[in-house]
């Protein structure tokens, strides 16, 4: 739990109502390509069939950033 | 050469080691190394870490190392202390008091533990402090407001304790915070529309507590969440229509008693990944925007009183992969755009009023796991094309006015673990390919109108655990090879007019505890060997020439030994 991810750049904003995945832009430092992800975040123990909450994640080969 | 090295004293700090050693238990094969007589360099000793050239302890990492006890008041004495780890152990008693004098400390991790009492309110003094988990524990007491008073702390984990009383409002009021975990403890009061002035909080998560109340009108404003986990408490009221500015991936509203209906802006929100809005009381129509969710994994409406058709649209959930909505009053057909779901592991539609054939298209769900349409009007035979779905564990279609023959395919779909076609219109015969199901455990086609005999094959379901073929018209003999079924506990084939002896062979099955053949026409002796003498008069009455241990048979009761 409360993982920390490097963050590159301004967090998102909200504009107005609804929402979209990240565009991942620019959020992975100098790594590239760099594409949204659904991530489990475990929240520690939980029942077998339960699922974990996800988040976005920007992903870079095998890292992952805030986005 | 000495054989003992001339001993100068440990400073303050070894002392102080020396004394958490002395209140943990379990030590032995664990801490070895420290060990003041044969080497006084505490930095060396595990889990030990100094700074650089001096004597003073940066960290204390002694995590999954199985230790019980105390930790000891000593800790406090590590002035220049950074991060304690010591999850995963098995540490009781109290957070010691004295945890507050270690200034420097920026991570506590106690998670893990059975650790007791209240939260020493003297954490409030680690002004360094970044990191608090505390999850994983038995502590009481409440939240202490203090806690506001740190002004570093990213993360607060206390999931999983027994926590009561309110969420500080204070909390809220920080702009640091970015994990607030407080999941299964026992909070009251409401959701404060504070709450948003978390503007640094990804991640916020009550789930499993009593709060009360609505969810507050400006919940809109808390644009940096990005999970947020209110399910199972006592929210009521209805869902702000202002939730359509939320950010958020994760929304789990599910286990409270939300009313009014689903807001149509929900289906604005594609960041959404997972969408739970099951367990509540909302009313009305699922709305056919939610289909523009097209990044959406997970979609749980299911336990609610939803009226209405499933909406077409929700085939353009491309990423979909659990869909329930069970247990609703939805009505109408199954669209047969739900084909287009490539991804969908799940498909739960049982106890629902839905009408007309399954559409052939399903079988274009070739990730399909489990599927559910229990307890609805549904109506005519079963497509084909299901063979198709090779991924699939769990078909159920009972309950519903289903007709036709049993397709001998569905003995292709290999992985089945449970096949439940009962209570529907089903004729003529059992399909012997059924017996090729070799992972099957639930075989259940009771309540139809199915003719012919019991295939000898069914000896082949190696794992079967229940087969349930009652209130048919079966006939032929019970097969000797249901001797070979070694895990079944339940065998049930009332109600049929099955003739011939029970085969003795049925005495080797050492697992059957529940056998009912009642109502058929079935003759010869009751078998008298190993599990047969637990079974009842109720498991054979109503063959009116099979001879048994009970009053009225042909030939008993049967005289004491």
């Amino acid at each position: 739990s409360g993982a920390v991810f490097e963050r590159f750049g301004r967090s998102r904003r909200a504009l107005g109502l609804g929402s979209s995945p990240p565009t991942c832009r620019s959020k992975c430092g100098m790594c590239l390509p760099c594409k949204p992800v659904h991530v489990p975040i475990h929240p520690g123990l939980s029942t077998p069939l339960e699922y974990y909450p996800e988040a976005w994640r920007c992903q870079c080969r095998k890292k992952l950033f805030m986005p | 050469a000495l054989l003992c090295p001339i001993a100068s004293p440990l400073n303050d700090e070894g002392k102080a080691l020396m004394s958490i050693k002395a209140s943990f238990s379990n030590v032995v094969n664990v801490l070895l190394d420290w060990d003041d007589v044969h080497n006084q360099d505490f930095c060396s000793w595990r889990g030990v870490f100094c700074y650089n050239a001096s004597l003073s302890v940066l960290t204390l990492n002694l995590s999954n190392l199985n230790l019980g006890g105390e930790i000891s008041p000593a800790i406090g004495d590590l002035r220049n202390l950074q991060y304690i780890d010591l999850q995963g152990n098995k540490l009781t008693g109290q957070i010691p008091d004295e945890i507050g004098n270690c200034a420097s400390l920026v991570h506590l991790d106690l998670s893990d533990n059975l650790l007791f009492g209240d939260i020493p309110f003297s954490i409030s003094k680690l002004k360094q402090l970044e990191l608090l988990n505390l999850k994983n524990n038995q502590l009481t007491g409440p939240i202490p407001s203090t806690l506001t008073q740190i002004p570093n702390l990213k993360t607060l984990d206390l999931a999983r304790n027994q926590i009561t009383g309110e969420i500080p409002r204070l909390l809220y009021w920080n702009e640091v915070l970015q994990y607030l975990g407080l999941r299964g403890n026992s909070l009251t009061g409401t959701l404060s529309p504070d709450v948003c002035q978390l503007t640094g909080l990804w991640y916020f998560d009550v789930r499993g507590n009593n709060l009360t109340g609505t969810i507050p009108e400006s919940i809109g404003n808390c644009t940096s969440f990005e999970i947020l986990d209110i399910s199972y408490n006592q929210i009521t009221g209805e869902i702000p229509y202002n939730i359509g500015f939320l950010q958020v991936a994760t929304l789990s509203l599910q286990g409270n008693r939300l009313t009014g209906q689903i807001p149509e802006v929900i289906g604005l929100m594609q960041a959404l990944a997972v969408l739970d809005l099951s367990e509540n009381e909302l009313v009305g129509p699922i709305p056919p925007i939610l289909g523009n969710l097209s990044y959406t994994g997970k979609l749980y409406l299911h336990g609610n009183k939803l009226t209405g058709p499933v909406p077409p649209e929700l085939g353009n959930m491309s990423k979909l992969s659990y869909l329930q909505l069970n247990d609703n009053k939805l009505v109408g057909q199954i669209p047969s755009e739900l084909g287009k779901l490539e991804q969908l592991f799940e498909l739960n539609l049982a106890n629902n009023e839905l009408e007309g054939p399954i559409p052939p298209n399903i079988s274009f769900c070739v990730a399909l796991n489990q599927f559910n349409v229990h307890g609805n009007r549904l109506n005519g035979s079963i497509p084909l094309g299901l063979r198709n779905l090779d991924s699939l564990t769990y078909l159920n279609l009972s309950a519903n006015s289903f007709k036709g023959r049993i397709p001998l395919e569905l003995g292709h779909i290999i992985n089945l673990d449970t096949l439940d076609l009962s209570r529907n219109n089903f004729s003529g015969p059992v399909p012997a390919s059924i017996g090729d199901l070799e992972h099957l455990l639930t075989l259940n086609l009771s309540g139809n109108h199915l003719d012919g005999s019991l295939p000898a094959g069914f000896g082949n379901l190696r794992s079967i655990l229940i087969i349930d073929m009652s209130m048919n018209n079966l006939s032929g003999s019970i097969p000797p090879e249901f001797g070979q079924l070694q895990n079944i506990f339940s065998l049930i084939l009332n109600n049929n007019k099955l003739h011939g002896k029970i085969p003795d062979e049925l005495t080797n099955c050492f697992s059957l505890a529940t056998l009912n053949v009642s109502y058929n026409n079935l003759s010869g002796a009751v078998p008298l060997m190993r599990n047969f003498s637990r079974f009842l008069p109720d498991s054979f009455i109503g063959n009116p020439l099979l001879c048994g241990n009970w009053l009225g048979s042909i030939c008993g009761p049967y005289m004491a030994k």
